[in-house]
């Protein structure tokens, strides 16, 4: 039996401001643009050094030469874990491994 | 694949091609890598080669408008599942945060509502004073709790603390809230017998404030952005003080920098803590408890609990905080084959492979130096030892911040000075 503080409780109506927060919008990008064919181009392969990055990509290695015989490769491990390559001292060595291939793979490995 | 989606779009690419494999997490096995990357290969060069669509040429921003400050009108029970539904709660009732309460829990700071304490991943979402306000209303804080919580934001907004890892992690890693100095008194954060328990709103409702405010604010959603496999019951709330009046020592706060008059809130971020039955009474029983019981799995940031007894224990025989976490430091070892780099020869905590002892039975450190230990006393009477080990990020700190208290500071705590509570008899 609801006793007669319940029923008032009940009644109430609350007016409720929002937890929720604003954030700044995000400039929104496309992605790069794919190569028609990996026949002679370069793949970028991105260890963020998770346990499974090397090995994972690894893989991705050997299928993508055993589809295409003549696609080279390139390795890129991160410099800082969990943090942004462009945020790091990396990024000028990271900007000229990006320049220098046609198409990377990164493995989240986790 | 949904937490790496997200990742992308708060990145400003959402539309980033992600080829979801079956590789078993953190594999480290050759053949399961292999067999998990064979079955998705053909979807890997597809997203390598396929041409772009419009849309990710140039995605386009999603209208979502900018979101109202009333967020409901209705009754009690009514709001609290709006917002549970909304994904605003923690799965506990929640205290209504309405203009009245709101402005009550600004009371508890000088600064503006407007003011931004901080933003907070993965979301980048705006801490103002007045989200502050909300989300500590719902997590039933009082206004003497605001200046805590403002540095708890600022902590957490700190890259040192990285947020942006722990708070998202498999691992699950809960934030630890150290408080030190006057503030503890003022605003009643319990620091002797049972401060980790429930039964004090400080130590309660600052954890649970937080870990609205890691959703609300930052914008981490279970299984969506936050990947916690077993989750923890510490995201609840994981505060306690310490307690300065009874230790012997300085206290955590001037060993992070600061003066002794000053208080102030430390966090990092352990995945669970254990209580070990101490083995011995002396200086050598209570470091042999400390040094025998350091797991080597994790490898990081690492906090000493221990009591004031056992502190001043250990600070008659001549004991600083300094040399004992040097001394768990250097003894606190394992035998190479117990340690992971002697079984994956790396690991994710980007240790080299050339640190890997050659020989299963050499000594390997557990913890990668003295400074990345901590001592923390707490607690009541008893004869345990606590260990609450984190994560070893590089670069992660113990990220301590200065609590500034506002200018009607003694009168807001003589307002709710009587709030305690008053046990039956029995």
């Amino acid at each position: 039996m609801n006793t007669g503080g319940e029923i008032n409780q009940r009644s109430t109506e609350y007016e409720v401001l929002s937890p929720w927060a604003d954030a700044d919008p995000v400039p929104l990008r496309g992605i790069t643009p794919r190569p028609v064919d990996l026949a002679g181009k370069k793949v970028g392969l991105f260890s963020n050094r998770k346990r499974a990055a090397v090995l994972t990509l690894g893989a991705v290695e050997r299928g993508l030469l055993q589809k295409f015989p003549t696609v080279q490769t390139s390795w890129y491990e991160c410099s800082t874990i969990n943090t942004p390559e462009m945020l790091t001292e990396g990024k000028a060595k990271f900007e000229a491994w990006v320049a220098g291939v046609d198409a990377v793979v990164l493995s989240v490995a986790d | 694949m949904t937490d790496g989606r997200s990742a992308a779009s708060n990145k400003g690419m959402p539309l980033v091609r992600i080829v979801p494999d079956q590789v078993p997490c953190e594999c480290n096995v050759k053949e399961d890598a292999d067999a998990g990357i064979r079955a998705c290969m053909a979807h890997i060069i597809e997203a390598l080669t396929k041409p772009l669509s419009a849309e990710e040429q140039a995605p386009k921003k999603k209208e979502r408008g900018t979101p109202s400050r009333i967020a409901f009108q209705g009754q009690l029970e009514e709001f609290d599942r709006f917002f549970y539904k909304r994904g605003w709660g923690d799965g506990l009732p929640l205290r209504p945060p309405t203009e009245a309460a709101v402005r009550e829990m600004l009371a508890g700071t000088d600064l503006e509502p407007s003011h931004v304490v901080g933003r907070i991943v993965p979301r980048n979402g705006k801490a103002t004073v007045e989200k502050i306000a909300i989300n500590a209303v719902m997590a039933g804080a009082l206004p003497t709790h605001m200046p805590i919580l403002i540095a708890c934001v600022e902590a957490l907004a700190d890259p040192r603390a990285h947020l942006g890892a722990y708070g998202t992690s498999t691992g699950s890693w809960m934030p630890f809230w150290i408080v030190n100095g006057p503030v503890r008194d003022g605003a009643r954060v319990n620091s002797s017998s049972g401060a980790m328990s429930p039964g004090d709103i400080a130590n309660a409702a600052i954890g649970r404030t937080m870990g609205l405010i890691v959703k609300n604010v930052g914008g981490a959603r279970k299984a969506i952005e936050d990947m916690g496999v077993y989750g923890n019951p510490g995201k609840y709330s994981c505060v306690a003080g310490e307690n300065e009046e009874m230790s012997p020592w300085e206290p955590l706060h001037v060993e992070q920098g600061l003066a002794r008059d000053d208080s102030a809130v430390t966090l990092f971020f352990p995945n669970c803590y254990s209580q070990i039955w101490q083995y011995g009474s002396d200086d050598k029983g209570i470091l042999a408890t400390l040094i025998y019981n350091l797991p080597p799995g994790r490898s990081g940031l690492t906090c000493l609990l221990m009591t004031p007894t056992q502190a001043k224990t250990l600070a008659q025989k001549g004991w600083t905080k300094q040399m004992i976490r040097k001394y768990v430091y250097e003894y606190g070892r394992v035998s190479a084959y117990r340690h992971p780099t002697f079984h994956d020869g790396g690991g994710w905590t980007g240790r080299s492979p050339e640190t890997v002892a050659p020989n299963a039975m050499d000594a390997v450190a557990i913890v990668p130096s003295a400074d990345h230990i901590r001592i923390l006393v707490l607690g009541g009477p008893g004869a345990f030892m606590g260990l609450a080990c984190g994560g070893g990020l590089p670069g992660g700190q113990f990220v301590t911040k200065k609590i500034n208290l506002p200018s009607g500071w003694s009168k807001l705590v003589a307002k709710y000075k009587s709030l305690v509570p008053a046990y039956e008899k029995y």
